[in-house]
């Protein structure tokens, strides 16, 4: 074969690329914008909806509620008792952000306009938010169900083959509790659809990002009460899905229900923090698993208890908690497995499926086990992996035929690419930072028989008179590279060149049936359709070749677009218009097309009462192992290398292949060690980029693919699937690598610092005493944090916050865009800010974003950017000789960096803010006063700060672990966000403040803040300079602790001393950030430092006691005292030793007269 | 009441309304039908929306269009000159979805510019930092950072 296993480009690469490809919100046209009203509460009764005032606004076209909906209106998904979803909510809101009306309106603004004049009384009820009271006696029930438990939407009871006996064999057994977190797809592309109405013949189109277009079809025609073929799905780009994107999911009937309505195309795209807040995540699972081995190692039986966090709705919860038990009967073969598993209702965000659809999380627990039995006997993780595999051709326990299976060699090249033996046995580092090596290994299947039809794609070839041919299929490459690999296949059949090959998927009038990109099919049940179409339309044209060639067709092949024989040779365009069967296609001109129908055979689906099948065609399996390095000092864990070996059977296209392998385990990483959808009071706190850690470029410095040589004689060209199987190993490999690095077992994703610090001071019996009692300025706080749980929260959640001047303004119109002015000069400016609520616009990175959250945004934005004194940044000498860098406020972050004179612990800080983007556009005065970042006050809860003194602080008992105060906390527990204010103090900067009228003052760095993210500032005052020492012999350096690159600080040190010849330290400064409302310097240690001769661990000590006595920290954030305590030890070790070291910032200067 | 405001877009001088303060994400999108530039969460926190102004990386969807003064380029102004590196990025996968695309092709052509330091291993750790301000969900970021060293290593005539 020419094509099949061949690395190709993407078929559209060079549109893709360019930025020339168009997904659903690039499509033009004159169409109407739509917006979502979602509930705020996590369960309430919905009393009463009034939309007459939002539909009497200018510019609206639609305003619909469930009322446009039938009455018994519910998604379909797998049917039967399970379905229990409607489009919008009718009567009962049962999670934070369900959609409860929508409306389409001409500007975006007056879309938003219209939600705000939708008045929705509801009844609050309270809520179950968790698994556990969820299930706990006497809670609140979200729904009706058929289980006897409440709140236990299905429940799973099973016994695989016989665990009696495998227990009864086993040597060793180990119990423990895991959790795999709820994740968010966070596709690039937000969830969009454009949907047109013909109201002539009651058809309606969409366009929109989806993996499935006839799920699509199915879902929205039968809520709209219309036939399955009156919804015509376009073919479009759709911008990543994994498997998000599989099911219909609100907006695409939302859509279509609007168009109808207005009569006019609505585009509706989701925001991002409708996505991260309102979509259907990945459903967390807590598995309790009890492992049990004999003494050779070999598993012998598995017993499971399994929670699996549903929801508020089904959204495929049932058949992801199926596949994900399926996990400990697929992979090994122990006598036998036991469990019992509970689909359990939450007034939360409804789970959806996701990459890897319920394994990566039974998966923790299992491979996490494999290799605490395998430390318990003293065996190599490895090793005890090859002692347990499956046998190929054989049945496992959960009913699956494998095929091929060679799980071995991926565990072989993973053991040989990462030089496993060598490298483990050698002498581990007893320094700050250790290493670590761990394995996991997984399986998955294939195109599971996952749902009625599911065996059967169809799929059509074309073949036009100039010789192209096109491949049409009714499914979706969402950038899995699943067009190119058809392209591929039928290139082959046909014997064309690859580049005459085009790929019609989706569209629904255009393409045979087919479901669609979901459950791994793409691969094996497209790859199969397309390569049968293409065979059977190649026996055609070999027999119409042969006819005209006076041959016979077995005579006759395919090859360079034509076909050949020792008759001759034709074109095979040319065969079109003999075949008689030629019908005009589309652009009308001459097409012999051929459709056909695969029918797999031999895959069975699970149905009640049957609870054991072969779901899939083939099985790929795949280990990757993971190096890396855990800071013991900060709880960081970084991947410094990562081999993924995967068994995909043969692979069509490699570079296809290895990419779906990194990004699946690059996105399993993202889960391993920082994303989590963290919610408070049911709403989610971190809807957003900046505040979900998901994997940046700088985090995955390698990341390998290794692919195991194979051909699995049931799948198409011998390939098996691979992109969910990528995502299944990480979680397991990288906490097997933390265990092997530093000795603890973390059971809970993501393994954040938190987690990693906490278990090393349990491990140690380290323990901090703050001596509260003995400081009675403390002991206001203390009272009211103690009261907090005892229902001081709930009353000023409940009802203190309708008070709030933010929640009064969400009431109102949105407020007016601001006028800008455009001063010449600073006097202009300085003029221009005394008008009352006028404020300073620098960059405008911090300030814009941030508007729309704001109770009263300022009307007036006087733009400072480019005002030339404020953007001068230059060394000014002193007379009395000395200099300093005089930096203006309106100077950029990267021209800051930039500087040859910045101070390496100025530089350092800024290299480390944001990103490339931001610091070319944030100035350094944005920087110093942008507001505090604190998640709970950034996205949208109505705080104390954010909504007025009636409101609570959500984090005192919300999560605060990484962004508030464990020093000095009061009612607002957030810190100062700014890096530069970290660092300034310990440089004993001076800023320069201008008024109104003219008159300036300077403040030193130390007394610029006046609380978390506060400052000194006055309302018609700006921030002119910054003016930082540069003193002789300086040497400085900063330290800080993120959850991804360029996150804010969970904890930071700056710190500057200069050094004597003699190597004693003078004017010692040390500031830690992130850990106090304010940036804290540690003069007490500072002072101790003066005149010595410090170590690190001098230092440390130093630091620890300053900690003991002045922290109060919150329950779950005493973690970062150790963390800046090793941040500390960072900062000193870059001074003495480090880069830092090796040359002072500015040459050291004898100064006269010495 | 209109607000006229010049803008000079991949070379061509265009006369945008600024009025409601719109951005240049919108203006480069709706108004000039320049669709390259993608907007994936509205906050200046993911870089698919980065554009050249006055060739420094840019978060066009929180950019008020008023405020830019100097050129501006886009994926499509910047299609010939990347066209090395697009071709880099299909051949290694450094696109799936291709969503993102665009702004990794803008970040990384201001990056190449500029240079990339000497040492291999500087290179991919360089590449790797100055490229975290744009997301990519698919691709595990490997095939990006390949192909801008590749390519940096081709312009400077040295075989990669």
């Amino acid at each position: 074969m020419t094509w099949v296993g061949r690395r190709v480009r993407p078929l559209d690469w060079d549109d893709r690329s360019a930025g020339r490809t168009l997904f659903t919100a690039d499509l033009g046209g004159d169409h109407l914008v739509g917006r979502v009203l979602r509930s705020p509460h996590p369960y309430a009764e919905i009393v009463a909806i009034d939309t007459a005032r939002a539909r009497r606004m200018p510019g609206v076209h639609a305003v619909i509620t469930a009322a446009d909906f039938a009455p018994d209106a519910l998604y379909v998904h797998r049917g039967g008792p399970l379905s229990d979803r409607p489009p919008l909510a009718r009567g009962v809101v049962r999670h934070v952000g369900q959609e409860v009306a929508a409306v389409a309106a001409e500007t975006a603004a007056q879309a938003e306009a219209a939600l705000r004049a939708i008045r929705v009384r509801y009844r609050p009820r309270p809520a179950p938010l968790t698994p556990t009271a969820a299930r706990a006696a006497g809670a609140p029930t979200l729904h009706e169900r058929t289980t006897d438990e409440p709140n236990v939407a299905m429940l799973l009871d099973m016994t695989w083959g016989d665990p009696d006996a495998g227990r009864a064999a086993a040597a060793v057994t180990v119990e423990g509790s895991f959790a795999y977190p709820s994740v968010s797809h966070a596709a690039m592309e937000p969830n969009t659809t454009l949907a047109a109405w013909d109201a002539d013949h009651g058809r309606v189109e969409l366009w929109t990002s989806t993996q499935a277009p006839w799920f699509i079809a199915k879902e929205v025609s039968q809520l709209l009460g219309l036939d399955h073929d009156d919804v015509v799905v376009r073919e479009g780009a759709t911008g990543g899905g994994f498997g998000s994107k599989s099911k219909a999911s609100e907006h695409e009937v939302l859509a279509a229900a609007l168009a109808r309505a207005a009569r006019r195309p609505v585009l509706l795209a989701l925001s991002r923090e409708e996505e991260f807040g309102s979509n259907k995540p990945r459903h967390r699972f807590e598995t309790h698993l009890r492992t049990h081995a004999d003494a050779d190692g070999v598993l012998r039986a598995l017993d499971a208890e399994i929670d699996v966090d549903n929801g508020s709705y089904n959204h495929m919860g049932s058949s992801v908690m199926r596949v994900g038990v399926i996990t400990l009967g697929s992979m090994y073969r122990p006598d036998g497995v036991r469990f019992v598993s509970r689909l359990v209702d939450t007034a939360t965000q409804p789970g959806g499926q996701f990459r890897g659809y319920g394994t990566p999380q039974v998966s923790l627990a299992m491979e996490s086990q494999v290799d605490e039995i395998a430390a318990r006997l003293g065996l190599d993780p490895i090793a005890m992996r090859l002692r347990n595999l499956a046998p190929e051709h054989a049945e496992t326990l959960c009913g699956y035929r494998v095929g091929t299976n060679r799980l071995g060699d991926c565990l072989v090249a993973v053991r040989d690419g990462l030089d496993w033996d060598v490298a483990r046995a050698a002498a581990r580092s007893s320094g700050a930072v250790r290493r670590g090596w761990g394995v996991a290994a997984g399986s998955h299947g294939s195109g599971a028989y996952a749902y009625e039809q599911a065996n059967r794609s169809d799929a059509a070839v074309d073949l036009f008179a100039d010789g192209r041919v096109r491949v049409r299929h009714g499914g979706s490459d969402a950038g899995t590279g699943q067009n190119t690999i058809l392209a591929q296949i039928a290139a082959d059949e046909l014997g064309v060149d690859l580049g005459d090959v085009a790929v019609l998927s989706m569209d629904s009038d255009r393409t045979p049936f087919e479901l669609g990109a979901w459950s791994s099919r793409g691969t094996h049940m497209t790859g199969s359709s397309v390569g049968q179409a293409s065979r059977e339309l190649a026996d055609r044209l070999r027999r119409l070749a042969a006819d005209k060639l006076g041959t016979s067709a077995d005579a006759v092949t395919l090859r360079g677009g034509r076909a050949r024989s020792d008759a001759g040779d034709v074109e095979l365009g040319d065969l079109v218009d003999l075949s008689g069967e030629a019908v005009d296609g589309a652009a009308s001109e001459p097409v012999l097309s051929h459709e056909t129908s695969y029918l797999l055979e031999g895959t069975e689906m699970l149905a009640p009462g049957k609870d054991r099948a072969n779901l899939s065609p083939s099985y790929a399996f795949a280990a990757h192992g993971a190096v890396v390095d855990v800071d013991t000092r900060t709880g960081q864990v970084r991947v410094a290398d990562y081999l993924a070996a995967h068994d995909v059977g043969r692979a069509i296209n490699p570079t296809a292949v290895e990419g779906q392998i990194v990004g699946g385990a690059v996105m399993g990483l993202g889960a391993a060690l920082g994303e989590d959808l963290v919610r408070e009071g049911g709403r989610v706190v971190n809807p957003t980029y900046l505040h979900y850690a998901l994997p940046r470029n700088a985090d995955v410095p390698s990341v390998r693919a290794h692919i195991v040589a194979g051909h699995e004689a049931a799948g198409p060209y011998g390939a098996k699937s691979v992109g969910e199987m990528s995502i299944v190993p990480p979680g397991a490999a990288v906490a097997n690598a933390v265990a092997d690095a530093v000795g603890v077992r973390i059971r809970e994703l993501p393994i954040t610092p938190d987690k990693v610090i906490t278990a090393l001071a349990e491990q140690e019996g380290r323990r901090r005493r703050h001596g509260i009692w003995r400081r009675p300025s403390r002991w206001w706080i203390a009272a009211i944090r103690a009261l907090y749980p005892l229902g001081l929260h709930h009353v000023l959640d409940r009802w203190g916050t309708r008070l709030g001047a933010a929640r009064r303004a969400r009431r109102h119109d949105p407020a007016p865009p601001p006028e800008i002015r455009m001063p010449a000069d600073l006097g202009e400016a300085l003029s221009a800010l005394r008008s009352p609520r006028a404020a300073a616009l620098g960059g405008g990175t911090d300030q814009l974003p941030d508007r729309p959250r704001q109770a009263r945004p300022a009307p007036v934005l006087v733009a400072v950017g480019t005002l030339p004194e404020l953007r001068r940044i230059e060394v000014h000498r002193h007379e009395g000789g000395g200099e300093h860098l005089h930096v203006g406020g309106a100077v950029t972050l990267a021209e800051l960096a930039r500087h040859p004179a910045t101070p390496t612990a100025l530089a350092e800080a800024v290299r480390g803010i944001a990103s490339p983007q931001i610091r070319n556009t944030a100035t350094v005065a944005g920087n110093l006063v942008q507001a505090k970042r604190c998640w709970f006050f950034r996205n949208g809860f109505d705080c104390y700060k954010r909504n007025g003194a009636t409101s609570p602080c959500y984090a005192i008992l919300g999560d605060h672990r990484f962004q508030h105060a464990a020093v000095d906390g009061h009612r607002c527990q957030a810190v100062t966000p700014s890096d530069v204010g970290n660092v300034l103090p310990a440089l004993d900067a001076v800023l320069t403040l201008a008024r109104g009228d003219g008159s300036r003052r300077e403040v030193g760095a130390s007394a610029f803040y006046s609380g978390p993210g506060e400052t000194v500032l006055r309302d018609d005052e700006i921030l002119v300079a910054v003016d930082v020492p540069l003193p002789a012999g300086r040497r400085s350096a900063y330290t800080k602790l993120g959850l991804y690159t360029g996150d804010f600080a969970t904890a930071a040190a700056a710190l500057s001393v200069v050094v004597g010849e003699d190597g004693r330290w003078h004017d010692v400064r040390l500031v830690l950030g992130a850990l106090a409302p304010t940036p804290w310097r540690l003069t007490e240690v500072e002072d101790a430092l003066r005149g010595t001769r410090p170590t690190v661990a001098g230092v440390r000590r130093l630091v620890d006691r300053v900690l003991d006595a002045h922290a109060h920290p919150l329950p779950r954030n005493g973690w970062k005292l150790d963390a800046a305590a090793g941040l500390c030890e960072q900062a000193v070790e870059e001074i003495v030793t480090g880069a830092a070291a090796a040359v002072p910032e500015r040459p050291a200067v004898t100064p006269a007269g010495v | 009441m209109p607000q006229p405001h010049t803008l000079v877009v991949n070379g061509e001088t265009v006369e945008v309304d600024v009025a409601g303060l719109p951005l240049l994400a919108d203006v480069l999108r709706d108004r000039l039908r320049r669709t390259g530039t993608k907007v994936a969460c509205g906050r200046g926190e993911c870089g698919a929306c980065t554009v050249l102004v006055g060739g420094r990386p840019t978060m066009a969807c929180i950019t008020p269009a008023v405020l830019v003064r100097e050129p501006v380029e886009t994926v499509e102004g910047l299609a010939a000159e990347s066209a090395d590196l697009r071709a880099a990025f299909a051949d290694s996968g450094a696109f799936q979805c291709g969503f993102c695309t665009p702004g990794q092709v803008v970040a990384a052509t201001a990056l190449l510019r500029d240079g990339l330091p000497a040492a291999d291993e500087d290179r991919r750790a360089h590449v790797g930092h100055e490229l975290s301000g744009n997301v990519c969900r698919c691709t595990g970021y490997q095939a990006i950072v390949d192909s801008v060293c590749a390519v940096a290593a081709a312009r400077d005539g040295v075989s990669s």
